[in-house]
């Protein structure tokens, strides 16, 4: 029971790390990216690699794995500059879809289908971590550490700027904000981030393939985003603990069959996202329409007042 | 030879791609509406016929049955799903993650009834003949290149000449206007949604009698129609056509070149330059944002 609760807190960080990141520009940039495990995938890539043939320190790993992702990230910062809404969101599918193809026939790299086995542990301090109670606080501290510079970056002048962007384009331009460099960082940064918990999860299982970096990751992370609540602090965590906590709680229910289990689960994530979307769109953690509504009707009134205000000072 | 067989079976499953992507265009186009489950109303479809198949119902009834269960399906969708949050909000991301959702369901649900393996259904129509020599085609590939030209022909006599039609292409552009002219934004979206999602019947009861069915395909079909609608231009209907012919060429075309492996990141490679080369489409008028 606890190496099990172990691995599933193992897991939940380095979901947890996706779920950030992808709200880092989901919830702040107004980027839909459906492309997240093409990065998760790349760091997960790279990180074996480098712990194969270079060195399995993760202060090796994780900044090899990250430069990578940044640059391959430019090809996602494109398509964000260029659209919007449906486009970009189609553009991320296309980029999903083309990387699968890519990790499962580039053999020299991925090892093709088959994957990459015996991949070394993390060692730190001259110790080899591998054990899910070793593991456990190594992930969590990364996955703290991740939410801490998200926050950060959330609060300050970037952060407003990327809001600002996300609300409206054309009056943040007219700011003379640079678009163009704010959405590309935030791409790169959201990236780079996301490719440190495909390191993590390279080191922890010591086997990689394809199979874990499929548009069906790519959907899961979101939905970890949008049921825990987008642009919220705490929902993409709240949303990965759920979500990985769900299929265990259903092998408990005795009267579902068994070999159904993985049906079930997506059924009930799948219904619980249109579920959300109806009756409140903003996630568990996020406001509720009805708050929504109202915060929208006062901003509206307030800029109504202003102009009225305005209106007044002309006339006299 | 291989140059003519890949152009044959390539203009079939572009017949197939055109006419599912026709479907989410006119969808999209009248209602603005990014019915991302319009995959899951193919599979819907393709399990009916294939359900009636075994049944012993027959052809006809088959395909009429799947034609009123895509139907059914594409209007619940509109009424219950996007109705209640276009209600409230309708944010383009909003309507997709719930379409999204609800084709994760019906993935599944198919997948527990019917069991997650490919199944097909023996036909006359499917077996290949030797056209020329070294080049096979199936009686299949002419109803499906057939069935393409009619049902857009219709389409297109419908949309111009019907009161209803020009509704149809009015509301895209302004539904208060609609409201003006006494006529009711609801059902026609209703009408929109039933349209479109009858015209994925030919291509899932093709593949049934064809290439064959899983529950999976829902997300192949999604992506396709998605692509052509995309690299046709975003409410040209005759540019979802035309750019699913070219993307069912292509993937097949591509074979001359590529592994067969790479044909799915072919047609993505294609997508993904078109949205950054030409964001309005090959026949869009409008800009992407």
């Amino acid at each position: 029971m606890e190496a099990y609760l172990l691995n599933l807190g193992v897991l939940v960080s380095i979901y947890a790390i996706l779920a950030v990141t992808l709200n880092f520009i989901m919830g702040y940039a107004g980027i839909f990216s459906l492309a997240h495990a093409v990065f998760f995938g790349v760091g997960a890539y790279v990180g074996a690699q480098m712990a194969m043939h270079v060195s399995a320190s993760l202060f090796v790993t994780i900044p090899a794995a990250m430069v990578v992702a940044a640059l391959l990230s430019l090809a996602l910062a494109l398509p964000a500059l260029r659209v919007r809404g449906e486009y970009f969101v189609a553009a991320s599918l296309g980029l999903q879809m083309l990387a699968i193809t890519v990790f499962s026939e580039w053999k020299g790299a991925t090892g093709g289908i088959g994957g990459l086995v015996g991949i070394p542990a993390v060692r730190m301090f001259g110790e080899d971590i591998y054990r899910p109670a070793a593991f456990f606080p190594l992930a969590a501290a990364v996955a703290v550490l991740v939410l801490i510079v998200t926050r950060l970056l959330v609060h300050s002048s970037f952060g407003r700027s990327l809001t600002a962007i996300r609300d409206s384009e054309s009056a943040a331009e007219s700011f003379g904000k640079n678009i163009a460099l704010i959405k590309t960082i935030s791409v790169v940064v959201s990236a780079a981030l996301a490719a440190v918990a495909g390191v993590l999860y390279a080191n922890y299982l010591s086997f990689i393939n394809v199979e874990s970096f499929t548009l069906n990751t790519s959907v899961l992370v979101m939905a970890m985003v949008i049921i825990g609540g987008t642009g919220t602090a705490l929902g993409p965590v709240v949303g990965a603990a759920l979500l990985l906590i769900l299929p265990g709680l259903l092998s408990y229910l005795w009267f579902l069959p068994q070999t159904e289990i993985g049906a079930i689960q997506q059924i009930i994530y799948g219904l619980g996202m249109a579920v959300l979307m109806i009756f409140r769109p903003g996630g568990l953690v996020g406001r509720s329409a009805g708050a929504r509504k109202r915060r929208k009707r006062d901003a509206l009134k307030a800029a109504a007042g202003q102009s009225e205000a305005r209106k007044m000072e002309g006339a006299k | 030879m291989l140059w003519l067989q890949l152009t044959l079976t390539g203009l079939q499953t572009g017949a197939l791609y055109a006419l599912t992507a026709v479907g989410f265009s006119l969808i999209f186009g009248a209602t603005r509406v990014f019915h991302f489950a319009h995959g899951a109303a193919f599979v819907l479809a393709a399990y009916v016929f294939y359900w009636a198949d075994t049944a012993g119902l027959g052809m006809i009834p088959g395909i009429v049955l799947a034609a009123l269960a895509a139907m059914a399906f594409g209007v619940a969708m509109d009424r219950l799903v996007y109705a209640p949050i276009q209600r409230h909000e309708g944010s383009f991301f909003t309507v997709f993650v719930a379409s999204f959702g609800i084709g994760i369901v019906v993935e599944n649900v198919v997948g527990m009834v019917f069991g997650r393996s490919f199944v097909t259904i023996d036909s006359t129509l499917s077996q290949s003949r030797e056209l020329m020599e070294g080049v096979y085609v199936a009686p299949l590939a002419w109803i499906a290149i057939a069935c393409a030209a009619v049902f857009f022909a219709a389409l297109q006599l419908f949309l111009r000449r019907t009161h209803t039609g020009m509704a149809l292409r009015a509301l895209a552009d302004s539904p208060e206007l609609i409201r003006v002219f006494g006529l009711d934004p609801r059902r026609l979206s209703s009408i929109a949604f039933a349209l479109g999602s009858a015209l994925v019947v030919p291509g899932a009861v093709m593949t049934a009698l064809g290439s064959g069915l899983n529950p999976a395909l829902g997300h192949h079909v999604m992506l396709i129609s998605l692509a052509a609608t995309i690299v046709g231009g975003i409410g040209s209907i005759g540019g979802a056509l035309v750019a699913g012919f070219v993307l069912g060429l292509a993937e097949n075309l591509a074979l001359i070149a590529f592994p067969s492996q790479w044909s799915e990141a072919v047609t993505f490679a294609i997508l993904f330059l078109v949205i950054i080369l030409r964001p309005a489409g090959l026949f869009g008028r409008a800009t992407a944002h």
